[in-house]
């Protein structure tokens, strides 16, 4: 009951958002439709009276078809860039394979006697393709049409990854924010959006001869105007262009605060952050929303945006154990907070870089600043009894988890256990609970807003500051759940807005407010 | 009328048309007629050009059919096929005009001229003018088929074992409506048949095939009655009274089953 009236509530605040994206999707489905009609029917075609060519033609679309969504989009971006004509490749790709493959069959499949005796009467080879075969194909050729309309539905919500809009962006960003309502104001319009289509093709598809003749005629025309409801999805008209990931997009701390708070009025796409800081390093975006201590932010010269009016809060890391461990082995302590206060934003940013970019082991990169920092001991004997490590999927979390285990072997008399790519916050904090794991670095804000979820204005109060959020989930979990926060390591991996550092000093820019005014200005 | 010049057709390694030279005359009915094999079907269809020969040539009212362009040359030759090759998605009148709209003749005129051949054929316009081909039972698609080939008026008509899918019944039926059709006065027919009956009931000139050649040829009484050889005398053989009582044309039904009873009876 709950859930029906939240999400009907959310669909109406968001009404304009929702009909935009549905309006985009439709586009973007027929836009890929339109080209996979466009060269699909001709190649399928031209592959019932060239047999050879069929096996080959076949094959290669076949092995496109087998090409994981997610993958071809990432083939996609090196080539073409972010966008609409990446997005609306991919789509035409996967509507290749059921067009080709039903025109040759249709045709294929259209009785010999039939044909024969269409040539035998004269008729020229334009003649039989228009008046017979294609007629008489036309049922199955509009089954692969249907196939490749719902198949492009689908993968269209993927679009929203690569900033070319769609009714993705809320199923993405929902997800991102475990927000049921937003997942389903995104998923429920597409379902119904698949059904929808797949109902009116299936009309198409049942008609008789005369209607067949006449959907022939009218049916480009049709997928044409549809595919002109798709426009670039464009907010307003300044110069600057931003890629925000669709969690950002839906967050207090994330787009809404820097509207309501800096009054930021940009022109904005969502994107992943998996192709987002590649963009803007190619000169696509020119803000983004990243990671302030992710080593992209070195390896593509990247600059963050300071957050003056503190709308993003502080996101410290520190190591959270078992309070029963810390019992049994009071040497662990002392042990794990060798590392407080060692690692700053940049020294992180730097480790960061050297796996995510130079491709070294997190293991070595823990090894090498242990022993730059005279923090290295040899391993001891281990006979002690042994600590579970737990870790996130995140090369950050690797790095921490690599250092505390030598940490551990070198100055106590304890074995390690790695469990390192426990997916996400609530698998490592769930195995923490329940005594899988003995300790996994967590940050402040990710334990304050993913797992405490205060009231808001307890959120809202403690957001700005880096000691009290942190004063608050300590004294929070070792309450509730037993679990003790040691020292924090030094570093914030908060939310930051980016640019390109050449451009920002260009500009002038080093704080969101300078380019909430540099945007203001802009316009006028 | 046609003129056939040592026409050679091969697949592969099999010679369906080995070197068949015949000619026929205007408003001629020839039938090929044959066992499944024989190569009778392939010589139609290099006829209309539906198969290119080897080698060899054919003319029409004295034009090489090489020279000129298929579509034009179809258009002008009517066929019949053993399965009706009717257009499922057209309406029996549309089925009919498809040749005469191919010629870009009038409306008006095609429609004119399919009523006039659905009468004669024995289907009534209004009730089947906007029938679809499986509505109708295979005698009747039949009937349309031949309609079809004929609507254009075209000199030349080649028919394929045209009632050789049908019950014995129904085949009598649309064969007796066929011959009485006025137009194959002044048409040209080649005519194709396993059915030795058929070819009987229909040719001016038989055709005997065998092996891609034609074994002999003449007219029904000829062959009937001056076999030219081993294969000629087996193949009529089986029919022989039935064909000879057709040819003496008696209606005297009593008579002839006596007649009948006493060709059982004696050895030959």
């Amino acid at each position: 009951m709950d859930q029906s009236e939240s999400l009907w509530q959310f669909m109406q605040q968001q009404s304009g958002k929702l009909l935009q994206q549905t309006v985009q999707h439709i586009g973007l489905t027929f836009i890929s439709l339109f080209i996979a009609v466009l060269i699909g029917l001709p190649l399928g075609i031209y592959i019932t009276r060239h047999r050879r060519a069929a096996g080959v033609v076949l094959g290669i679309a076949g092995v496109l078809q087998t090409i994981p969504s997610i993958a071809l989009l990432g083939f996609m971006i090196p080539l073409l860039g972010i966008g609409p004509l990446p997005a609306i490749t991919a789509l035409f790709l996967y509507a290749l394979l059921p067009v080709i493959r039903n025109t040759y069959t249709g045709i294929d499949g259209v009785d010999p006697g039939v044909r024969e005796a269409a040539v035998a009467m004269g008729m020229t080879g334009a003649q039989r393709l228009f008046r017979v075969d294609l007629v008489l194909a036309f049922p199955v050729i509009m089954a692969g049409i249907r196939t490749a309309t719902v198949i492009n539905v689908g993968v269209g919500t993927l679009a929203a990854y690569i900033a070319a809009g769609g009714l993705g962006e809320f199923i993405f960003g929902g997800i991102a924010l475990n927000n049921t309502d937003m997942i389903l104001a995104g998923a429920i319009p597409a379902a119904l959006l698949a059904i929808g289509l797949d109902f009116l093709l299936s009309l198409l598809q049942r008609m008789g001869a005369k209607g067949r003749m006449a959907a022939i005629r009218v049916l480009p025309a049709v997928i044409l105007l549809l595919s002109s409801l798709y426009v670039f999805p464009i907010g307003n008209n300044s110069r600057l262009l931003a890629g925000f990931t669709p969690e950002f997009m839906g967050r207090e701390d994330g787009d809404i605060g820097l509207r309501s708070v800096y009054g930021l009025k940009i022109r904005t796409v969502v994107i992943s952050d998996a192709v987002m800081y590649k963009a803007i390093y190619d000169g696509k975006l020119d803000v983004i929303s990243g990671y302030s201590t992710d080593g992209r932010l070195k390896a593509y010269d990247l600059t963050v945006l300071d957050d003056d009016l503190k709308i993003f809060p502080p996101y410290y890391a520190a190591p959270v154990v078992r309070r029963n461990v810390l019992q049994q082995y009071p040497e662990l302590a002392p042990v794990l907070n060798k590392l407080a206060g060692r690692i700053d934003d940049s020294v992180m940013t730097a480790l960061n870089y050297q796996v995510e970019y130079r491709h070294e082991s997190p293991e070595k990169c823990a090894h090498d600043f242990l022993v730059s920092h005279g923090l290295y001991h040899p391993p001891r004997n281990g006979s002690k009894g042994t600590i579970r490590l737990g870790s996130k999927i995140f090369p950050e979390q690797y790095i921490l988890t690599d250092m505390y285990a030598e940490l551990i072997r070198g100055y106590t008399d304890l074995q390690v256990d790695s469990k390192t790519g426990l997916g996400g916050t609530k698998i490592c904090f769930e195995a923490l609970l329940n005594d899988q794991i003995d300790l996994y670095p967590e940050y402040t804000g990710t334990a304050l807003l993913a797992i405490l979820r205060p009231p808001l204005h307890d959120a809202e109060r403690l957001a700005a500051n880096r000691d009290s959020v942190y004063a608050y989930v300590k004294h929070r979990f070792n309450t509730l759940y037993d679990l003790e926060w040691l020292d924090p390591i030094g570093f914030n991996n908060a939310y930051a807005l980016m640019m390109r550092r050449k451009e920002a000093r260009q500009l002038g820019i080093h704080t969101i407010s300078d380019l909430a005014d540099y945007l203001k200005k802009d316009k006028l | 009328m046609i003129e056939v010049k040592n026409i050679t057709k091969t697949f592969g390694a099999h010679k369906a048309v080995d070197n068949i030279s015949f000619s026929v005359g205007d408003g001629e009915n020839v039938v090929f007629l044959g066992t499944s094999g024989c190569g009778k079907t392939t010589l139609l269809k290099m006829i209309n050009r539906l198969i290119e020969p080897d080698s060899g040539e054919i003319s029409i009212g004295g034009r090489r059919i090489r020279d000129q362009r298929p579509e034009q040359l179809r258009r002008g030759i009517g066929y019949v096929f053993q399965n009706n090759g009717l257009f499922p998605h057209y309406s029996i009148g549309e089925n009919i005009g498809i040749v005469p709209r191919l010629l870009g003749w009038e409306a008006t005129r095609i429609a004119a001229r399919t009523e006039q051949l659905m009468e004669k054929l024995h289907l009534p316009p209004d009730q089947y003018r906007h029938a679809w081909p499986h509505e109708l039972s295979g005698g009747q698609q039949q009937r349309v088929g031949i309609a079809r080939a004929l609507a254009a008026n075209p000199p030349v008509l080649l028919m394929d074992e045209p009632f050789g899918a049908l019950d014995p019944i129904t085949r009598a039926s649309v064969r007796k409506d066929f011959k009485e059709l006025d137009e194959l006065r002044s048409t040209t027919i080649v005519l194709v048949t396993h059915d030795v009956q058929e070819a009987f009931e229909l040719a001016d000139r038989i055709f005997l095939m065998d092996k891609g050649t034609i074994v002999q040829q003449g007219t029904p009484d000829q062959l009937l009655f001056e076999p030219g050889g081993e294969y000629a005398r087996e193949f009529f053989e089986e029919q022989r009274f039935q064909l000879e009582a057709a040819r003496i044309g008696s209606a005297d039904y009593p008579a002839l089953i006596r007649a009948f009873d006493h060709f059982r009876k004696t050895p030959h």
